[in-house]
C-alpha cells in the first residue's frame, strides 16, 4: 500500500471509530481526532522528505498504487504524488492537525464536529493524491460537504444563516460547472479511462479538438474558479469564513480551496494547451480584480475576520496570474503560493479564532492593543500579517516574487498593477490592521485576557509559522521538486520549443513518431 | 579570498542572535542584551580579521544557490569589495557602540528583550544589504530592513504616535519598494540576470544595453532609494520614525538603514545613464534644501536632527547623481559617525532631562552634562563642516563635486544648505546647552552612566579625525580606476586643491553661526516666526507635506476602497445572490399554484395526464 493511502486513510478511518465513541468521552474524541491528525502529518513529513528517493514511475508519479475498480468505465483507484501535488499534501496534513488542535474552541456536538472534520481531513487529502479523475472529484465532494453543515452548525454570529446559503450555493454551483467540464473532457478526449495520466498520454497523441477545448476550458476555468473565490465570484469567501467556526476556516481556506487551482493546473492545462492559451487573458484579467479590487475591500472592512478572508481572496489573484503567465516561472510561483498561502491562510484565522474565543467580538474598533495581553498570539499575528504582505522570510515571499518574475515576461502591465497590490495595497490594510488590533492603548476591558501559555495551546500556531519560514528561507525544497513536472506542463502549452524546454519538446516528439 | 567563511558568520551572528532572544531569553534583559551586543561587536572584530587577511584593494563573490527556476537565478551571495567592506565597518562598528549605548540607555524599559532581539534583527538585515551580490537578495534584505525599522518605530506600540509613526513608516516605505522592485522587474527582462557583477559586464560590453528603457529603469531602481534614503517626495516619513527610541533614532534613521539608498545607489551606478543621474542630482538637492528649512523652525531635539539628517542624505544622493560616488560614500561615513554621536548625545540630554525633548524647555546644560556637552559640541562642529573635523571633508569634497561638474544651480543651493544646517544646529545648540535653566527638569538634570558615555566618547573621536583616517582611499580604490592613495597628510590637506568651494563652505559656516549667535545666544523663546512671518509656518507645518498626501494618496486608495466595497456588497453579493434567490423563490410560488389542496383538481389534472399520454401513445 501507498504512504498516500495511510496520509488520506487514517483520519477517515478515525472518523468510522469516532462513530462508535459515546459522546461524553469528550477527552477520548478529541485525542482520537489529534492522534488521526497528528499520524497524517508525520507520514506527510516523511513522504516529502522521502520524495526525492523514492523511484518514479513511467509517468513520472512516486509512491503510485493502482486498484481497478469499475473496469467497464476506466476507474481505478489510483493515487500518486509529483511535484505539483507534493507540497499540497504535505501541507494539507499539516494544516488538518493544527485544525484539529485549534478546535478546543468547540464546545457544543464536539463528536459531530470532529466527525466532519476528519472526513473534511480525509477528503481533501484523498483528492490531492487521487490520479482518477472520478476519486479526485468524488473526494473533493467529500470534503466539502461537511464544510457547509460546520458553518451551519457552529458558525458564529447574527449572518451565519445567509453565509450559510451563500457558501453552499456558491460552492455547489461551482462544483457542478466543474463536473460538467470533467464529464464532457471524458467524452471528448475519447481515451475510455479516468486515469489522469493516461488521459494526458492519449491526449498527446489525440490532442483534443480545439472546439471541444473552446467548450470544455471555461467551464473548468469558472467552476473551479468559483471554488477558488476568482473575481467576481468571490463574495461567498470572507463572509463563509468570517463566520465559520476557525478549524473550517483553517481547512478550507487554507487546503480545500487549493483544489480548483490544482485542478486547473493538473488537467486544465495540459489537456487543452490551445483554449488555455486564448484564455490567459481573460485570467490574467480576472486576477486584477482579486489583487487590486478585492484588495480595495479589504481595506475597507470593519471585521478582523472579513478582512483576513478578503486578503486570502486576494492572494487567490497570485496564483491566478502565476497559472496565465503559462510559463515555467509563473507557474512553479503558482504552486510555491498554494503552499504558502495553505500554511498562512490557517495561521491567520487560527489566530483570529484565539482572539475571538477570548473577547467575543472581532469587530476591530473594539479591539486594540492586544500585544501588551497576548504577546505570544499577537506576535504571531504581526508575523502572519507580515506574512500576509510578502514580507521576505515567509514562504509567500518566495512564491509572489516567482510569479511577478514570470508575469512579468506575458504580462507586464498586469505584473505592476499586481505589485501594486501586493506591496502597497497589502502594506496598508496589514499595518492598519495591526495598529487597530494589536498596537495602541489597551480598552479597560481587555485587562482579562491570557495568552496561550502551554505548549499544546501554542502548538499549531509554532507549526504553522515555522512551516512558513522552512519554505520561505529554503524554497529549493519545494521548487526542485516542482520544477520537472512545471517543465513537464510548459511543454505541453507552449506551441515553440524554446532554449529551456528543448528537452521535454524532443520527449514529445518522440510519442509522435 | 581567505577566511571565506568569516562574512558568512559575521552575516549571520545577528540573526542567529535574534532567534535566541526570541525562542529563549525573552524573560531575561541581561542575557539577551549581552547577546545581541556580542553578536555585532564579533561582526566587528571577524571584520577587521577579515579585512587585515585579505586587504582593502580586494574583491570576491562567494554564494550559495537559493532559488533556480528556469531563467530566474538568485544566489544567496556576498559581495566583498572595498566599498562593502568600508559599510561593514560602519555597521558593525557604529552599530556596535549603539547597541553598547543602548543597553544603557533601554535598562528601565520591560521590554528590552524584544528591543534587542529587533535591533539584532535589524543588523542582520542590514549586513544583508550591505554584502548582497545580487538585486534579488538585496530586496530580500531591503524588506527584512524595513521591517525592523516599522517594529522599532513602533517599539512602544501603545502610543498612538508610534503604531501610527511605525505604520507610515512602513507605508511609505513600500511605496519606494514598488519602484524597486518594478525596475528590477525590469532590469532582469532586459538583461536577465539578477547578479551585480553580471549586470555589470554586460552593460559594459554592450552600453546600449538598456535601450529606450534605460532612464526608466535607472528611475524605478532609485524609488527603492527614495523610500529608505527618505528623498522628496516619500521623504514624510523619517520624522515622525523619532518616536522610536533613540538608540533606533541614532542607528537606523541617521546611520545605517537611511543610508542604504545611497549605497544601493553606489553599488548599481553603472546602470544610470546621464538622464536619470541629472534626475536623482536635483531630487536630492531639492530634498537637502526643503529640510534644511523645515528643520529651521523645529523644536523637538531629536526632529531638528532628523530633519537634518533628511537634508545630508539629500546632500549625498546629490553627489551620488553628480556622478561622485566617492564622496557621498565619503560622507554617508562620516556622517555615520557624528549623525550618530549627535542622536545619543540628544539620547543622553533626553534621559538627563526624564524624557522632555522640547528644546524650549532645556537650557544651560553644559554643565550639568560636561561629557554631553563635549562630544555634542564635536558633533556639532563635524556637521557643520568646521575645519578639520571629519564633516569638514566630506562636505568640501560634496561641493567640489557639484563644482567640478560645473552644476552651478546644485553648488549654490549646496551651499546654502551648509548655512543653514550651520544655522539650524546652533540654534539647537544655544537654546539646549547655554542660557538659562527653561524648566525645572533642566535645573535637576543630571550626566549619563558610562556605559552610555563612552560610546559617545569613541565616536567623538572618529567625527573628530574622520577626515584623514584613509576612507576616500578605499572608495577611491573602488569607484576610480587609476587611484593614487593620500597618506594621512595628504588627507589633510586635500581640500586645499580646489580653494573656491572650500572658501564658500568656509564663509556658509561662518554666516550660519554668527546669525545663530545673534538670535539664540540667550533667548528664552524663538525670534524667528516674527521675522519670517507666513514662511515660519511654512517650515513648522513641514510645508503641508502630510497633509497634501493625506488629501490626495490616502483619500483616493479610501474611496476607491469604499467604492470597491459597496460594489461588493450590493451588486455582486446583494444583486447576484439575490437574482438566484429570487428565481428559486418565484419558481416555487409558481410550482404553488398548481399544489391547490383541491381533491378535484387533482383527479382531473390526473385524468387529463392520462389522456394525453394515451393520445400520445395511441395517436401515433
Amino acid at each position: 500500500m501507498s504512504i498516500l493511502t495511510y496520509i488520506a486513510g487514517w483520519p477517515l478511518l478515525a472518523a468510522l471509530v469516532l462513530i462508535v465513541v459515546p459522546r461524553n468521552f469528550r477527552v477520548i474524541i478529541r485525542a482520537i481526532a489529534v492522534l488521526a491528525t497528528l499520524i497524517s502529518a508525520v507520514l506527510a513529513v516523511k513522504m516529502f522528505c522521502n520524495y526525492g528517493s523514492a523511484l518514479p514511475d513511467a509517468d513520472g508519479y512516486r509512491f503510485v498504487q493502482q486498484i481497478p475498480w469499475v473496469e467497464s468505465l476506466g476507474i481505478s483507484y489510483h493515487v500518486g504524488v509529483d511535484g505539483l501535488n507534493v507540497g499540497l499534501i504535505l501541507m494539507g496534513a499539516i494544516v488538518a492537525f493544527a485544525a484539529a488542535l485549534c478546535s478546543f474552541e468547540i464546545q457544543t456536538r464536539e463528536k459531530e464536529f470532529y466527525i466532519l472534520l476528519l472526513v473534511m481531513t480525509g477528503g481533501i487529502l484523498g483528492a490531492f493524491a487521487s490520479l482518477d479523475l472520478f476519486f479526485f472529484y468524488f473526494l473533493h465532494e467529500l470534503a466539502l460537504v461537511p464544510t457547509f453543515i460546520m458553518i451551519g452548525v457552529w458558525g458564529r454570529g447574527e449572518k451565519k444563516n445567509y453565509a450559510t446559503f451563500q457558501i453552499t450555493l456558491y460552492l455547489s454551483i461551482g462544483a457542478l460547472i466543474a463536473l460538467i467540464g470533467l464529464i464532457a473532457l471524458y467524452i471528448q478526449c475519447g481515451a475510455n479511462t479516468f486515469d489522469i495520466p493516461k488521459i494526458i498520454e492519449h491526449a498527446k497523441t489525440n490532442p483534443l479538438a480545439v472546439n471541444a477545448q473552446n467548450f470544455i476550458f471555461p467551464l473548468l476555468l469558472f467552476g473551479f474558479g468559483i471554488l477558488v473565490s476568482l473575481w467576481p465570484f468571490h463574495s461567498w469567501a470572507p463572509l463563509g469564513y468570517g463566520v465559520a467556526p476557525s478549524p473550517t476556516s483553517m481547512l478550507h481556506a487554507g487546503v480545500l480551496k487549493k483544489f480548483g487551482l490544482y485542478g486547473l493546473i493538473r488537467i486544465a492545462l495540459p489537456l487543452m494547451p490551445q483554449a488555455a492559451q486564448s484564455w490567459a487573458h481573460v485570467i490574467a484579467w480576472l486576477c486584477v480584480g482579486n489583487i487590486l479590487y478585492v484588495g480595495w475591500v479589504a481595506m475597507r472592512q470593519k471585521d478582523l475576520n472579513l478582512l483576513i478572508g478578503n486578503s486570502s481572496v486576494a492572494h487567490m489573484g497570485f496564483i491566478f496570474l502565476g497559472i496565465a503567465s503559462l510559463n515555467l516561472i509563473g507557474i512553479t510561483g503558482a504552486v510555491l503560493i498554494m503552499v504558502a498561502h495553505g500554511f498562512l491562510a490557517a495561521l491567520t484565522f487560527a489566530l483570529s479564532g484565539y482572539i475571538y474565543k477570548q473577547t467575543g467580538t472581532l469587530e476591530i474598533s473594539a479591539l486594540g492593543g492586544l500585544c501588551r495581553k497576548l504577546p505570544f498570539i499577537g506576535t504571531a499575528l504581526v508575523m502572519a500579517a507580515m506574512a500576509g504582505c510578502g514580507l521576505p522570510g515567509f514562504a509567500n515571499f518566495v512564491g509572489e516574487a516567482t510569479v511577478f518574475f514570470g508575469a512579468w515576461k506575458a504580462f507586464p502591465t498586469i505584473t505592476v498593477i499586481a505589485l501594486w497590490g501586493a506591496l502597497v495595497i497589502g502594506g496598508i490594510y496589514m499595518t492598519r490592521a495591526i495598529r487597530n488590533v494589536l498596537h495602541g492603548p489597551l480598552p479597560e476591558k481587555w485587562n482579562s485576557l491570557s495568552d496561550a501559555s502551554h505548549l499544546w495551546r501554542k502548538l499549531p500556531y509554532a507549526l504553522l509559522l515555522a512551516s512558513l519560514f522552512v519554505f520561505g528561507v529554503w524554497p529549493r525544497l519545494l521548487t526542485e521538486k516542482i520544477n520537472p513536472d512545471a517543465v513537464k506542463i510548459v511543454a505541453q502549452i507552449s506551441p515553440a520549443p524554446s532554449a529551456d524546454k528543448l528537452v521535454a519538446q524532443s520527449e514529445n516528439s518522440g510519442v509522435r513518431n | 579570498m581567505k577566511y571565506e567563511n568569516l562574512p558568512w558568520l559575521i552575516l549571520f551572528l545577528p540573526l542567529i542572535s535574534a532567534a535566541v532572544i526570541t525562542l529563549f531569553t525573552l524573560r531575561s534583559k541581561t542575557v539577551s542584551s549581552l547577546i545581541s551586543i556580542g553578536a555585532v561587536v564579533a561582526g566587528f572584530v571577524m571584520t577587521v580579521i577579515f579585512v587585515n587577511a585579505n586587504g582593502m584593494q580586494f574583491s570576491g563573490e562567494t554564494s550559495l544557490q537559493w532559488l533556480e527556476i528556469g531563467d530566474l537565478k538568485a544566489d544567496f551571495g556576498l559581495k566583498l569589495d572595498a566599498l562593502s567592506m568600508m559599510m561593514l565597518f560602519v555597521v558593525t562598528g557604529v552599530g556596535g557602540l549603539i547597541h553598547i549605548y543602548s543597553y544603557g540607555y533601554m535598562h528601565e524599559d520591560r521590554s528590552m528583550a524584544r528591543f534587542f532581539a529587533c535591533l539584532s534583527l535589524f543588523t542582520f538585515s542590514m549586513l544583508g544589504i550591505v554584502l548582497a551580490n545580487n538585486f534579488l537578495m538585496m530586496f530580500i534584505s531591503w524588506e527584512l530592513v524595513g521591517v525592523s525599522s516599522y517594529l522599532l518605530i513602533g517599539f512602544w506600540f501603545e502610543k498612538p504616535s508610534a503604531g501610527d509613526a511605525a505604520k507610515k513608516a512602513f507605508i511609505v516605505n513600500r511605496l519606494g519598494d514598488f519602484g524597486f522592485l518594478f525596475g528590477i522587474l525590469m532590469v532582469w527582462g532586459l538583461l536577465g540576470s539578477l547578479n551585480f557583477s553580471a549586470l555589470q559586464n554586460s552593460i559594459t560590453a554592450n552600453p546600449a544595453a538598456l535601450g529606450a528603457m534605460a532612464t526608466t529603469a535607472g528611475l524605478l531602481i532609485f524609488c527603492g532609494a527614495m523610500g529608505k534614503s527618505a528623498q522628496f517626495p516619500l521623504h514624510v516619513w523619517l520624522p515622525d520614525a523619532m518616536e522610536g527610541p533613540t538608540p533606533v533614532s541614532a542607528l537606523i534613521h541617521a546611520a545605517t538603514m537611511v543610508a542604504a539608498g545611497v549605497y544601493m545607489l553606489c553599488r548599481s551606478l553603472f546602470l544610470f545613464n546621464a538622464d536619470s543621474l541629472h534626475v536623482i542630482s536635483y531630487i536630492g538637492g531639492f530634498t537637502a534644501l526643503i529640510a534644511a528649512l523645515m528643520a529651521v523652525q523645529q523644536n523637538d531635539i531629536k526632529r531638528i536632527i532628523a530633519y537634518s539628517t533628511l537634508s545630508q542624505l539629500g546632500y549625498m544622493v546629490m553627489t551620488v547623481g553628480l556622478n561622485g560616488p566617492t564622496p557621498a560614500m565619503f560622507h554617508l561615513t562620516t556622517h555615520a559617525f557624528f549623525k550618530a554621536l549627535l542622536f545619543l548625545a540628544a539620547g543622553s540630554v533626553i534621559i538627563g532631562m526624564h524624557h522632555e525633548q522640547d528644546i524650549w524647555q532645556m537650557g544651560n546644560l553644559r554643565k550639568k552634562m560636561p561629557i554631553t556637552f563635549l562630544t555634542f559640541t564635536i558633533g556639532t562642529l563635524a556637521l557643520c563642516g568646521v575645519p578639520p573635523f571629519s564633516g569638514f571633508y566630506s562636505k568640501d569634497a560634496i561641493l567640489a563635486q557639484a563644482w567640478e561638474q560645473k552644476s552651478y544651480l546644485l553648488f549654490g543651493v549646496a551651499v546654502f544648505i551648509a548655512a543653514l544646517t550651520t544655522f539650524y544646529t546652533f540654534r539647537l545648540f544655544f537654546v539646549v546647552f547655554f542660557g538659562k535653566e527653561k524648566s525645572d527638569h533642566a535645573k535637576h538634570a543630571h550626566e549619563s552612566s558610562l556605559v552610555m558615555t563612552l560610546p559617545l566618547v569613541i565616536l567623538a573621536v572618529f567625527s573628530f579625525a574622520g577626515g584623514f583616517i584613509g576612507i576616500t582611499n578605499n572608495y577611491g580604490s573602488q569607484f576610480v580606476h587609476e587611484h593614487e592613495t593620500f597618506s594621512a597628510w595628504q588627507q589633510f590637506a586635500e581640500p586645499f586643491h580646489n580653494p573656491f568651494p572650500m572658501v564658500c563652505g568656509l564663509v556658509a559656516f561662518a554666516i550660519g553661526f554668527f546669525a545663530a549667535l545673534s538670535l539664540y545666544k540667550n533667548a528664552t523663546s524663538d525670534p524667528l516666526p516674527k521675522k519670517l512671518g507666513g514662511l515660519a509656518t511654512l517650515m513648522k507645518n513641514k510645508f503641508y507635506f502630510d497633509e497634501i498626501y493625506e488629501a490626495t494618496f490616502i483619500r483616493a486608495h479610501d474611496f476607491l476602497a469604499a467604492v470597491a466595497d459597496w460594489i461588493d456588497r450590493w451588486i455582486l453579493e446583494g444583486a447576484i445572490i439575490g437574482a438566484i434567490r429570487g428565481g428559486t423563490d418565484l419558481s416555487g410560488r409558481a410550482l404553488r399554484l398548481a399544489q391547490t389542496g383541491n381533491l378535484q383538481t387533482y383527479a382531473f389534472l390526473f385524468v387529463l395526464g392520462v389522456a394525453l399520454l394515451l393520445y400520445f401513445v395511441l395517436g401515433k
